[in-house]
């Protein structure tokens, strides 16, 4: 019998929720392990196995010196690189830093900004090559056991590239947009989620970033039609995926 | 020319029986007793078709469901086999016949269910719709009150109904009066030893419908609407449409008559066994057209919003015989841009 795939698990700047949902794989996580082998995942055990990998996964945006080292280091070691979760993909959550001066942003922060060396939050195909995306904050378990299982066998895996608005409607969901009038970024935002947001009554909140032949632009124009003020509109496309060229269109409504 | 088509309907009514809705629950009871039962329930502010115990449950004065009971026969995920590696590999899950009944389905999507039925037994017939379809009865209901969107009254296909039912109910206050379209409907009405209803009631019921007639809010004039569309293909309205529509699916997801599905391998983690699962697809989301190294025959938007008014209204009356409309307005309910198919039409005839 070959021997299992390695997989590692990097880090970069992140609040490390998407590690924390490969261990959530509970029900599955002993059928993970017997098909793969998690060499390297700081989180989860002590000793790692050195490289090469099969597949890397890594969580978090780029936000310094030593991250790009960190990353390039994966990249060689690495036969398929994933960016694990929107701050990876995007930037996500660290990237909402981009759009206020960087020295104001870190004295809101750190005492001593003196010994801070943050540089703009990027997604990490900004200084790698990336072969798979994974989206969403935190990513999406399933999409996750799913993009293994098409690894092992050498598919490609199926990642749902439409709107979150699909899965809505696959699952029946009251739409919180036409019948409650809450602004919702589902129509522009990735599915694969399961539409999780909707589902418990709450407007997407654009987790998962751009979607196929996304028109940011006519939505935001329905947002301010229905009362919402260009600050908030531009809060709501920068929050997650601002440095995607698609979202920052919808950003740009003033 | 309605009141004659009318009035041929009443005298060719095989048979007409009085339901009381105080004997509703006794009717719905019996009924669970023999099928699976679907009907409209609320779900918050909107209406599903769901699986019904009993007839407390139903909201028979619904307006438009957010899905089609289409639904049930045509699911938006299904399972079409599982397999394992070695011997009796494939295992056939759907060909299953089920003894169920949609109750209290609406003229527009009896439409939209008959036109299925012509889609799905064309050329090759959908074992997997097929097998549902027969063991399905439908038990539809008139409207006395058309929603905001709905322009049937437009196409034919409401707010009363010719045929495609089983049983077909009418609300007449404390009443429906039920007319039976099939022997299967005739058993029921016996089963339940309803009273047969004096056929003047039948006036009665055309004067509800009449009134029906005239709540309508939108219309679309069908006459040429093929030769209309040919010739403005080209016409400013699709780019219009094209900077607004967010090609968000959910117009194609809720239409009654969408049949397109996409079909996805589902494999268990061992990597030895899994199953084959279909689920809806959406002629206008991107991934649609895409074939083996990315090209894609409708990469711009506007030649989907065409593809899709298109397919309904132009492409589909010369293949199956019937627009693929049914004008349920929930394509034009469901939209965040409300783009209205009915405006569009408006639109390039000029009005
Ligand atoms: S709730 Fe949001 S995601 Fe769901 S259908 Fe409505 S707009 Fe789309
Ligand atoms: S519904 Fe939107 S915000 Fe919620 S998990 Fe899905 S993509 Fe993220
Ligand atoms: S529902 Fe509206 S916005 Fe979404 S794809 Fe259809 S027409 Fe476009
Ligand atoms: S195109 Fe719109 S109005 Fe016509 S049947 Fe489909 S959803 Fe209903
Ligand atoms: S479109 Fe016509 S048949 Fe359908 S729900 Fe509205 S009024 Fe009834």
């Amino acid at each position: 019998m070959t021997a299992k795939p390695k997989i590692a698990v990097y880090k970069m700047s992140s609040c490390a929720g998407c590690q924390l949902e490969i261990l959530n794989l509970e029900h599955v996580l002993l059928d993970v392990i017997n098909a793969v082998d998690l060499s390297y995942f700081v989180m989860a055990r002590r000793d790692s196995e050195p490289g090469p990998y099969q597949i890397g996964l890594v969580e978090g945006a780029v936000t310094c010196g030593e991250e790009i080292e960190k990353l390039k280091q994966a990249r060689k070691e690495c036969e398929t690189l994933v960016a694990l979760g929107s701050c990876a993909c995007y930037g996500g959550l660290p990237s909402i830093k981009n759009w206020t001066p960087q020295r104001v942003v870190e004295s809101r922060v750190y005492e001593n900004p003196a010994a801070i060396h943050s540089t703009t939050a990027y997604g990490i195909d900004y200084y790698v090559a990336v072969d798979a995306y994974l989206k969403g904050c935190p990513i999406n378990k399933e999409e996750l056991v799913e993009f293994i299982k098409s690894a092992l066998l050498g598919a490609k895996p199926y990642l749902r590239p439409h709107s979150v608005c699909v899965e809505c409607k696959l699952y029946e969901n009251v739409c919180v947009a036409v019948s409650e009038d809450i602004p919702c970024m589902g129509p522009v935002t990735t599915a694969g989620c399961g539409a999780l947001c909707p589902a418990n009554h709450k407007a997407c909140d654009g987790c998962r970033g751009p979607a196929d032949d996304t028109n940011a632009k006519s939505l935001a124009q329905t947002f301010k039609e229905h009362g919402l003020n260009p600050g908030d509109i531009k809060r709501k496309f920068h929050k997650f995926a601002g440095m995607t060229p698609e979202f920052d269109k919808g950003a740009d409504i003033l | 020319m309605v009141i004659a088509r009318n009035l041929e309907a009443m005298l060719q009514a095989s048979s007409i029986a009085f339901l009381p809705k105080e004997k509703l629950n006794d009717f719905v009871g019996l009924l669970t007793e023999e099928f699976l039962l679907y009907g409209p329930v609320q779900k918050k502010t909107e209406f599903v078709f769901e699986k019904i115990e009993n007839a407390a449950q139903l909201a028979l004065d619904y307006h438009t469901t957010l899905l089609p009971p289409k639904k049930v026969l045509h699911q938006p995920f299904e399972t079409l086999f599982s397999f394992s590696e070695g011997e009796g590999a494939v295992d056939d899950v759907s060909h299953v016949e089920e003894k169920q009944l949609l109750f209290g389905v609406h003229p527009c999507d009896v439409h939209a269910i008959s036109i299925l039925d012509e889609v799905y037994s064309h050329e090759y017939e959908d074992p997997y719709y097929m097998a549902k379809r027969r063991g399905t009865l439908v038990v539809a209901l008139n409207c006395s009150t058309p929603g905001d969107d709905c322009f049937c009254s437009s196409l034919g296909t409401g707010p009363d109904l010719k045929d495609g039912y089983d049983l077909l109910l009418t609300d007449l206050g404390d009443n429906y009066l039920v007319e039976t379209g099939s022997k299967a409907g005739q058993e029921l009405v016996e089963m339940a030893r309803l009273y047969s209803a004096p056929r003047v009631t039948l006036v009665e019921k055309e004067k509800r419908l009449s009134d029906a007639r005239k709540k309508f809010k939108k219309r679309m004039i069908t006459d040429g609407l093929h030769d209309l569309l040919e010739e403005n293909f080209r016409h400013p309205v699709w780019e219009e449409l094209m900077k607004k529509c967010l090609a968000c699916g959910s117009c194609t997801m809720v239409c009654p008559t969408c049949f397109c599905y996409n079909v996805v391998d589902k494999i268990d983690l061992g990597l030895r066994s899994g199953k084959r699962q279909r689920e809806w697809d959406s002629c206008m989301l991107l991934e649609y057209a895409q074939v083996a190294m990315g090209h894609n025959f409708r990469k711009d938007r506007d030649a989907r919003i065409k593809q899709r008014l298109y397919h309904k209204l132009a492409y589909y009356e010369p293949q199956f015989g019937t627009l693929g409309c049914v004008g349920c307005g929930r394509c034009i309910h469901t939209c965040v841009k409300k783009i209205d198919i009915t405006e569009i039409i408006g639109r390039i005839r000029g009005e």
